[in-house]
């Protein structure tokens, strides 16, 4: 476990997701990487009942990486708590459901090829949102550190070098505040629910 | 594509997949008596004898328990309990959040009390999550013992203590007995292990008793 770094990747007007991914594909291949199975990310959200008082969403998310983890996201006014828990909480989510519905139409998720390339871990993922594709979502992860602060540069470097220098790489507004904390599994959920959250306001359909 | 390379199940399917099979420990088959502090010795000096951890010994337990409530915003069924469980002694464990349903106590024929149950291992801030999702703190307590095991049975003796206002204060226990509790965590439908517990606890009848409690009729019961 090392520290990630979640990128959008701008589709093309008159190309397609499938053709950016085997693009990108191509590419990291040339470099040396091999594919190592296929990722999954995906996100569930549920409203609280609206004669709890205020609405609160909790954004439930479930990475292939930690298989056994459910992470959940309380949004709360400016405040975003995590719990990270075991498979049972998606059960537990189910006891809540007079207090809390699922959105179902938002069920969004991130899933593609995961590839090993050295120290690198990347993976290149279609998001789609109930069927309709919506975007590509790069992940890098430089696995011997945990230090955002120490391994920022070079995760950079590696993005310009993967994506081109027409794609902007700035470091995530989660990690900001935590450059210079120790990196957890949780850091990448919250970098995922920040860009799916993004993914969901985009209306307009494109072609995956 | 290649096996290795076959896309992950979702975590929505494998749940499902589990619940097909019937693989989620999600009863609890429960007993409980007391013994007084004077007899808890004997007990445990017992329950060593019967227990698999003879070896190392009883393994002790120093955990706080704080129970919250949630409330239905319809009004129409109960609230809904949670409880959270923190070790004491080990503090870099993960939380322990539990679901407990209502306890159905059956007929005479029914060996231990069953109830529904969800135990979770937690990380994080649990507490703050649990506050901000609506829920309410309604009692807590922290209880101190020791815990054997028998097969797939798990036996706990210990004292419950309120908690005291300040740390320089020992906690101050809650009577001067003992809570003893027999329990299985099962999947539905596994009601042998029942009989099990029952033979185990009469083996311990005659320095416990360990019965189905009836909360609610403790509930009306006159204080005396």
């Amino acid at each position: 476990m090392g520290v990630t770094v979640l990128q959008q990747y701008p589709v093309p007007e008159n190309k397609t997701g499938t053709y950016v991914i085997e693009l990108l594909t191509k590419r990291l291949l040339a470099l040396g990487a091999t594919q190592q199975g296929q990722f999954l990310v995906d996100c569930e959200s549920f409203l609280s009942h609206p004669q709890m008082g205020a609405t609160k969403t909790v954004h439930i998310l479930h990475n292939s990486e930690q298989p056994a983890s459910v992470f959940s996201i309380l949004e709360s006014g400016t405040k975003n708590i995590h719990v990270v828990a075991d498979g049972l909480f998606d059960l537990f989510m189910m006891k809540l459901a007079q207090h809390y519905t699922s959105k179902k139409q938002t069920k969004i998720e991130s899933k593609g090829p995961r590839f090993e390339l050295g120290d690198f871990c990347v993976k290149l993922g279609s998001v789609m949102m109930n069927q309709t594709f919506k975007g590509i979502l790069i992940e890098v992860e430089y696995r011997p550190c945990v230090m955002a602060n120490a391994v920022w540069s070079l995760l950079r470097e590696f993005l310009q070098g993967l994506l081109g220098a027409s794609v902007p790489v700035s470091p995530p507004q989660h990690l900001l505040s935590r450059m210079h904390e120790i990196y957890t599994p949780v850091d990448t959920v919250h970098q995922y629910l920040e860009h799916f959250g993004q993914y969901r306001k985009v209306t307009g359909l494109r072609n995956a | 594509m290649s096996a290795a390379n076959a896309a992950p199940i979702t975590a929505t399917d494998s749940l499902s997949q589990a619940l097909k099979a019937n693989i989620i420990p999600n009863q609890e088959y429960l007993l409980q008596g007391s013994v007084l502090d004077s007899a808890v010795e004997v007990l445990l000096h017992r329950l060593r004898g019967l227990c698999d951890n003879v070896d190392a010994g009883p393994e002790t337990f120093d955990d706080q328990e704080v129970c919250f409530s949630l409330r239905d915003p319809n009004q129409q069924s109960a609230p809904l309990m949670l409880r959270v469980r923190k070790a004491l002694d080990a503090r870099d464990m993960p939380y322990q959040l539990r679901y407990i349903g209502q306890p159905d106590l059956g007929d005479k024929t029914r060996p231990t009390v069953v109830r529904s149950s969800l135990d979770i291992a937690c990380n994080g801030m649990l507490i703050e999550f649990l506050n901000e999702l609506g829920c309410r703190i309604e009692f807590e307590y922290s209880v101190k013992g020791y815990m054997f095991r028998k097969g797939r049975m798990k036996i706990t003796v210990a004292k419950v203590f309120k908690i005291s206002q300040s740390s320089a204060m020992p906690p101050e226990p809650i009577s001067q007995s003992y809570l003893v509790e027999l329990s299985v965590l099962a999947p539905q439908g596994q009601d042998a292990i029942a009989e099990d517990m029952r033979a185990f606890a009469d083996q311990l009848r005659p320095l416990v008793q360990l019965d189905k409690i009836d909360y609610k009729r403790l509930g009306h019961m006159a204080v005396t």
